[in-house]
């Protein structure tokens, strides 16, 4: 059988989109978070007016907080060209936010066992990625991939000390 | 609390579950959660091209869902709302995984590789090539050719240029092209 052209394809394709069996599915369950989430939220007695509010000023603060950070970040690699010290300020920067994020959670258990060994595999591309940085400094998809790396690291310390609902 | 929702509500409307579920039921917002969870996700899914995001933003808009479902007023049919709902969080969800550097070094985001893709269970071919979409090309793609939104709305939505939408609209059909007959 042929195979039909592009335009055929992508037409039936965008019309079957609404049918259920050609929709992919969450690979783990979602509802009993949202339920936690919603019963949580009530068993505090927040209000939509008072939630509402409250999100205002974290919102604010967090808002506040994130472009105070980033513009001093575009402040410092403005002020220089992108070489192997701003890779190496770069990684100075995230290492103090990993560690931060390690002392803050500590004392708290970890969803998972393995997490450590996972942070590990991260650390050796990190370290692979940089490794061919030295060679190619300026190598645009190196330093994404190291800014991919270091944002997976950060991301995993996040997640396994904070069950999925928590962080909605 | 678990609730038997599916059994609860087998034969009720979509309407019907709108309706009590903004009367506070919710035994019927699982219902309806049963009922449109897989095209919050796919919707997700194709937005974020990254699975556990797209499972976190599908709770996200569950969970606003509840709390916003008194604005929805009926004047358009629930899954047009709904969607509408979906994209901004999507959007939104991915403007806050930009982290510091991201923004310093203002890299686009590839799509996703095949490997990722083949862990996302049962997607249909386009979905698949969509996934591998980068990022801007992607959002504009789904927004444009399958939620139908027009370019001056994904403009303002993505914050860019009506011009940019339209490049980045023929940019992905262009790759989407290449791949489905290089496939």
């Amino acid at each position: 059988m042929t195979k039909p052209n592009f335009d055929e394809f992508l037409a039936k394709s965008l019309e079957e989109r609404d049918n259920p069996e050609h929709m992919p599915k969450p690979q783990k369950p979602l509802w009993s978070g949202i339920e936690k989430a919603i019963n949580t939220a009530s068993s505090v007695g927040t209000s939509p007016v008072n939630q509402h509010n409250r999100a205002n000023v974290w919102r604010q603060v967090s808002a506040i907080a994130a472009s105070t950070l980033v513009g001093m970040c575009v402040v410092y690699f403005s002020m220089k060209p992108v070489e192997q010290s701003s890779v190496m300020q770069m990684s100075n920067y995230f290492e103090q936010q990993k560690q931060t994020l390690l002392v803050q959670y500590g004392s708290l258990p970890a969803l998972t066992n393995d997490w450590q060994v996972q942070l590990q595999e991260l650390e050796q591309a990190e370290q692979a990625i940089k490794t061919a940085l030295e060679n190619d400094p300026e190598n645009a998809a190196l330093l994404q991939m190291l800014a991919q790396v270091y944002q997976q690291q950060l991301d995993l310390i996040n997640r396994v000390h904070q069950p999925r609902w928590q962080q909605i | 609390m678990l609730v038997d929702a599916q059994g609860a509500f087998a034969n009720d409307t979509l309407d019907e579950l709108v309706l009590r579920t903004q009367q506070g039921d919710q035994v019927a917002f699982a219902a309806l959660y049963e009922q449109c969870h897989r095209r919050v996700y796919a919707l997700c899914l194709r937005l974020l091209a990254d699975q556990a995001h797209a499972e976190d933003a599908c709770q996200e808009v569950f969970v606003q869902l509840w709390h916003k479902m008194s604005q929805f007023n009926g004047q358009s049919k629930f899954t047009t709302w709904l969607h509408s709902v979906t994209s901004n969080i999507a959007i939104s969800y991915l403007r806050k995984q930009k982290n510091w550097l991201n923004k310093v070094v203002s890299f686009e985001c590839s799509g996703m590789d095949e490997a990722s893709i083949s862990l996302c269970g049962d997607l249909d071919g386009l979905d698949k090539l969509i996934l591998k979409l980068p990022e801007r090309a992607r959002l504009v793609f789904v927004l444009h050719a399958v939620e139908g939104y027009r370019h001056e709305e994904i403009a303002s939505m993505l914050g860019m240029a009506v011009g940019s939408s339209k490049s980045q609209y023929h940019r992905a059909r262009k790759l989407l092209q290449e791949w489905y007959e290089n496939d």
